[in-house]
């Protein structure tokens, strides 16, 4: 039984990273931004975990800012994302546009807090 | 013009003092007292208590209780301080006085001394109800007492009592011990359990019982024993004074200057306790005692001297109070060790005991809490005897400037960190997105 599960995982694996390999790079770099983006979040806030809350608005604008990225990018990549039918009229160089305006709004706010 | 004016305000600060003497915040003891009598006879048969009030520099102003011209006020001022009522039979006051006059005085801040006695009127009671206690509803009826009575020839009902159940309190009855018991010979009453500024300050013995004593006792007698007050008064929170006593006799030369032998007791004192009873009671009902003012209340930061407008969260303040005690003549340091500061909004965020240079100045410091708003220094200081000390005084707390935070925290490094490599990563970002073909 156990080792019919772990063939199972391995199967499901395999087939995620064939099917992932056929993604546009472009979206593959959105995802590793992602994945950076959350890993700092995570470091920070083992960080706090270790040393305390103190300068809590700090620590807040860290981790928010990781966040923010990580959300913001997410949202680029369901928006140029060609298989998503419910953007197709939205032009991938228009939604760019948003995600750096919405960036540089998201580090002023981040930049105010950290104090 | 101006010229006229000038005078007039010259003229009228000239005569304000004059006209204020009495009862004014800087002498709190009393000046000019109306005393109502039932009849000319009790000028006489109570003499040395009203000789000992004159002799203390008051003013008496001796009427029958039916003297059409009975005034306390004239133009809206008070002509008197004091109201002494030995008048229990007096159905209604003469003149413009009523229960209510009676009432508005006290609630003016002015001292009122009742005494009734056996068959006192609706009047006096109703008085005495309105002051929070309780004289027994059945008007024949007297304190009688088997066990503690004041041995005595004459007397066979036990009516004459001996007490030396006093109140504690040094200030209300003077720093020296009464030694004679106190003879009383009245009626009951009992204090309205709702009203807590009421204090019994002769109370009977366990033994004592309310009830008319030419008849015999068929059903158990409505007041007895401890609960039942011989004496009483009353702190209002406007500090009025008042003295309830149930018998009038308790302030006459005869029971003044009568010797004392307790039931029971082998001891026979020359002399009762009523005169030193008597007179330290009215010192104190009077104001010559237990008035406590406070002034220059000061604050501010630790290392100044000028009080700010507003404290800042976490600041370090010191604050400061002089309290004085009226002692008939002057005002005297008052020495204590509980008076205690609140910081207050809401409720007490910081309750601080004073510390004190044993010549009347208060002090303390403190840190404000970390909570911004509106605060008060509150001293809040009730004791038993005393005029109470409401002081209160407003104090806005704002929190940190926005440039008032500390900076550049080596804790928060890896946050700062952790931000900008979002903004470079953002950056590298943008580049390999854009240039990825």
């Amino acid at each position: 039984m156990a080792k019919t599960t772990a063939k199972d995982a391995q199967d499901l694996f395999r087939a995620l990273r064939s099917a992932y390999a056929a993604t546009p790079t472009k979206l593959k770099i959105i995802d590793i931004y992602v994945v950076f983006a959350i890993f700092t979040a995570l470091i920070q806030v083992v960080y706090m975990g270790i040393v305390g809350s103190f300068p809590f608005n700090s620590f807040l604008s860290g981790v928010l800012s990781c966040v923010g990225t990580a959300v913001l990018a997410v949202c680029l990549r369901i928006q140029v994302n060609k298989d998503n039918k419910e953007f197709k009229d939205l032009p991938p160089e228009r939604a760019f546009a948003d995600f750096v305006l919405c960036n540089v709004v998201l580090h002023l706010v981040i930049m105010n807090f950290i104090g | 013009m101006a010229m006229k004016l000038s005078i007039f305000v010259a003229l009228i600060a000239l005569l304000l003092p004059l006209l204020s003497t009495a009862f004014s915040p800087e002498t709190p003891t009393d000046r000019r007292i109306l005393v109502l009598l039932d009849d000319q006879s009790i000028k006489s048969s109570h003499s040395i208590f009203f000789k000992s009030l004159q002799s203390r520099g008051y003013d008496l102003d001796f009427r029958l209780a039916d003297d059409p011209k009975i005034t306390l006020q004239r133009y809206g001022q008070y002509l008197y301080d004091g109201l002494i009522l030995f008048s229990p039979h007096a159905k209604r006051f003469g003149g413009s006085l009523d229960l209510a006059g009676v009432l508005e005085f006290v609630d003016s801040g002015r001292d009122l001394v009742i005494a009734a006695n056996g068959a006192a009127s609706d009047l006096v009671r109703d008085i005495a109800t309105e002051c929070g206690v309780d004289f027994d509803v059945d008007s024949a009826a007297m304190v009688i007492d088997h066990t503690s009575y004041a041995v005595s020839k004459t007397d066979g009902d036990h009516t004459l009592i001996a007490s030396d159940e006093f109140i504690q309190s040094d200030v209300i009855l003077g720093s020296e011990k009464i030694k004679a018991p106190v003879i009383f010979r009245g009626i009951a009453h009992s204090l309205n359990p709702v009203n807590s500024l009421v204090l019994k300050v002769l109370s009977a013995s366990p033994s004592a019982y309310s009830a008319n004593p030419e008849v015999k006792l068929s059903s158990p007698p409505s007041m007895t024993g401890s609960s039942i007050s011989l004496v009483s008064v009353v702190q209002a929170r406007n500090n009025a004074r008042i003295l309830i006593s149930g018998s009038l006799d308790l302030f006459s030369d005869r029971l003044f200057g009568s010797g004392v032998q307790k039931a029971g007791s082998e001891t026979i004192f020359e002399k009762s306790g009523n005169e030193q009873f008597v007179t330290e009671l009215s010192k104190w009902v009077f104001h010559e005692r237990g008035h406590l003012k406070a002034v220059s209340i000061q604050h501010h930061k630790v290392g100044e001297v000028v009080e700010p407008a507003m404290y800042r969260i976490k600041d370090d303040l010191e604050f400061s109070v002089e309290i004085y005690e009226w002692s008939g003549k002057s005002w005297e340091p008052y020495v204590s060790d509980d008076v205690q500061v609140q910081f207050y909004m809401m409720s007490p965020y910081v309750l601080k005991t004073l510390s004190t240079n044993q010549k009347g100045l208060y002090s303390t410091s403190f840190k404000v809490p970390d909570v911004y708003g509106v605060f008060q220094f509150k001293v809040e200081y009730h004791r038993l005897g005393y005029t109470g000390l409401s002081l209160s005084k407003q104090i806005p707390v704002r929190p940190f400037r926005h440039n008032e935070y500390e900076r550049f925290i080596t804790t928060a490094f890896p946050y700062y960190g952790g931000s900008f490599s979002m903004m470079a990563g953002f950056f590298v970002f943008t580049i390999v997105y854009l240039y990825n073909k």
